[in-house]
């Protein structure tokens, strides 16, 4: 079992990825795409490797993905726009530095167009509702630094939404009674923190109540799972993990034995990390692999942002740098 | 069920209207394999059908079989959706019939536990069936059926249960939701997702009136029972914690009930964590009697959960604080 971390075995996993179109994988693959590139760009950002990834081809991928006519962007060339993929496109644009390279003043509009009357925000012009989907809203607005002055958006209903998705005991959810999820407790957090408004939505005792929920998912074989009674995962590692950074109570969990857990699912031999000890790596479990250890400050990783899964001095500089309050220095 | 696919679309004379629209792929030429073949082929005649904006029958014979290779195609199910509903208002309505599209949902939802994309076109194939406001009570019944199908595979699916209780408050369908939940925890009394919909279902369906003494004591029953079965059961000691807190009863109306799993004063026999954790938080808030407090957390630390150290000697640090 490894006891370190492979990263010159990951940086080549990563490079790898986009060279498999031979794999009916890959294509099967396509409908996530852009966010896949956000995970790989990130995960070699955070390894200290930025520029293992072509950055013109990858911002000629992200521009094929954009529709000019919405200002939303898909998955991949010829896949319909989603607030997951216009997310990810910018996350991906702002960390290489490439914002100027598509119009954000349709980008802002596509946002706001999905905001729906009660505060939330649908993923598509479908309608399908998710409080992941405020995050992903207010997340793209405040990287394009538009969170005050979006047209039509309501940060306030946007955070009244978010609210009325806390639980009894002290989780997010989904939607409002939707049984508390640790990815979805990271993406409510994540829009809270965003909104700047966490520290006055929530009481010490509400805090206190969702730090005991996120830190009673650390198993004894130290890995995190993302309900009770479910099975670790690395991801939800880095959904609790992060949760609890921003919240301030990170200590509250056993920080060597989650190390131990996230080094145990990497891929000695093809590098990449996957989702439990023995599985398959992929791109996904990687980057929240590294991210959390990033979090839990292991030696030689860039310091991640436990809002935006994205290398912290990228979001100084974009986000935080530009707040009144400088929210991140309470994180 | 969907026509089967042709053998190939090109020879078909069905489809020989249309010039395929494969991938620009630039230039990365693709190495194809066989399965990967028939994908691009079905792709192709759909881009071609997509770029006319055609919402016939024959688009739901080609989105099903893509469908088939590849469930998680957001802009398929997106296409497939919008054609249905165009068929609707068309002269030729019969060709979307909502419940074949049902069972074409049922089939693929138990193969593919995780996709959610199913989930969502069933929304918006139920909202259309809604439109008939005489078959709304068989259908929500049929759906309930559905679902609980679902749940004798995986009892804690997020999506199905999503769609639960969207179904149930869309339709205002609370009765018989308890018994439900019920059903579910004899199965499995660790199942934290029905202890969920317990708690969305008993105060869900309230409104204004708050929910009656009766029904709070019956709740604070169905968890001692449950305790009973499993005193180590995160997920009974969080409803009874919410549900007391959201009727606005003290933590100390169960302090009985906390010491028959945690008997301070014999540590050897705490056989739940969590009554301790209540304990902790009921002797907190009594001055006289914060030293218990203190000790209940001491022996979490210590003793019954130490991987969780850190939280608990917070919790001590701020009663020992206030002291």
């Amino acid at each position: 079992m490894a006891s370190t971390l492979l990263t010159p075995k990951h940086v080549t996993y990563i490079q790898s990825l986009d060279t498999k179109r031979d794999r009916l994988d890959y294509h099967l693959t396509e409908h996530l795409r852009l966010s896949g590139i956000y995970w790989g760009l990130t995960s070699l950002h955070l390894l200290n490797h930025p520029t293992a990834l072509p950055r013109s081809e990858t911002i000629a991928f992200v521009k094929s993905c954009y529709h000019p006519s919405s200002g939303g962007l898909g998955a991949s060339p010829g896949h319909d726009p989603h607030l997951l993929y216009t997310l990810s496109g910018i996350q991906v644009l702002a960390t290489i530095n490439a914002l100027d390279e598509i119009d954000c003043d349709k980008v802002v509009e596509y946002v706001s167009k999905l905001q729906n009357p009660d505060g939330s925000f649908s993923g598509d012009e479908w309608g399908e509702v998710d409080s992941r989907f405020v995050y992903c809203a207010l997340n793209t607005l405040s990287l394009l630094g538009r969170l005050d002055d979006a047209p039509s958006v309501s940060v306030e209903g946007a955070v009244g939404f978010v609210l009325r998705c806390l639980n009894a005991d002290g989780g997010f959810g989904m939607a409002p009674g939707a049984e508390s999820h640790a990815g979805q407790i990271f993406t409510c957090v994540g829009a809270l923190k965003i909104a700047g408004v966490f520290e006055k939505s929530l009481s010490e005792d509400q805090v206190n109540l969702l730090g005991d929920w996120l830190c009673e998912r650390q198993l004894p074989n130290g890995g995190l799972n993302g309900r009770p009674e479910k099975l670790e995962d690395v991801c939800y590692s880095w959904w609790v993990l992060s949760s609890m950074a921003m919240i301030g109570r990170l200590h509250w969990i056993d920080r060597e034995k989650l190390v131990d857990f996230i080094l145990s699912c990497q891929d000695e031999e093809n590098g990449g990390i996957a989702d439990r000890k023995g599985n398959v790596a992929d791109v996904f479990h990687t980057v929240f692999g590294l991210a959390g250890l990033s979090l839990l400050g292991y030696e030689g990783l860039k310091e991640v942002d436990p809002v935006y899964c994205m290398p912290k001095e990228v979001t100084d500089k974009i986000v935080w740098n530009h707040r009144k309050t400088p929210t991140s220095q309470s994180l | 069920m969907n026509q089967p696919p042709p053998d190939s679309y090109a020879l078909d004379p069905s489809w020989t209207d249309l010039v395929p629209l494969p991938q620009d792929d630039g230039e990365h030429p693709l190495a194809q394999i066989a399965y990967t073949e028939e994908y691009s082929e079905a792709m192709s005649y759909l881009r071609a059908i997509m770029a006319k904006n055609e919402y016939t029958p024959r688009v739901l014979q080609v989105t099903a079989h893509i469908i088939e290779m590849n469930p998680a195609h957001y802009t398929v199910w997106l296409y497939r959706a919008k054609t249905l509903l165009s068929l609707l208002q068309s002269d030729d309505g019969a060709a979307a019939d909502l419940g074949r599209e049902l069972r074409f949902l049922n089939d693929l939802a138990l193969r593919h536990q995780k996709n959610y994309q199913i989930w969502n076109h069933r929304q918006t194939v139920v909202e259309a069936m809604a439109a008939a406001p005489e078959l709304v009570g068989q259908m929500v019944r049929e759906e309930k059926q559905f679902t609980n199908a679902m749940f004798r595979r995986d009892g804690k699916n997020y999506h199905v249960w999503s769609y639960r209780q969207w179904l149930v408050r869309r339709f205002a369908a609370w009765a018989g939701e308890v018994e439900f939940v019920d059903g579910l925890l004899a199965a499995d009394v660790r199942n934290n997702s029905a202890w969920n919909h317990r708690y969305f279902v008993i105060f869900g369906q309230q409104g204004e009136e708050g929910v009656g003494d009766e029904v709070v004591e019956r709740e604070v029953r169905v968890v001692e029972d449950a305790v009973f079965i499993a005193p180590q059961n995160a997920s009974a000691w969080n409803y009874l914690r919410g549900l007391l807190g959201k009727v606005g009863r003290p933590l100390s109306s169960v302090e009985g009930l906390c010491l028959t799993y945690a008997p301070l004063d014999n540590p050897d026999a705490i056989t739940s964590s969590h009554a301790l954790d209540l304990l902790a938080d009921i002797y907190a808030g009594r001055k006289e009697e914060r030293a218990k407090a203190i000790k209940a957390l001491e022996l979490l630390a210590a003793r019954y959960d130490p991987i969780r150290a850190n939280y608990w000697n917070y919790r001590a640090g701020i009663i020992k604080a206030a002291a």
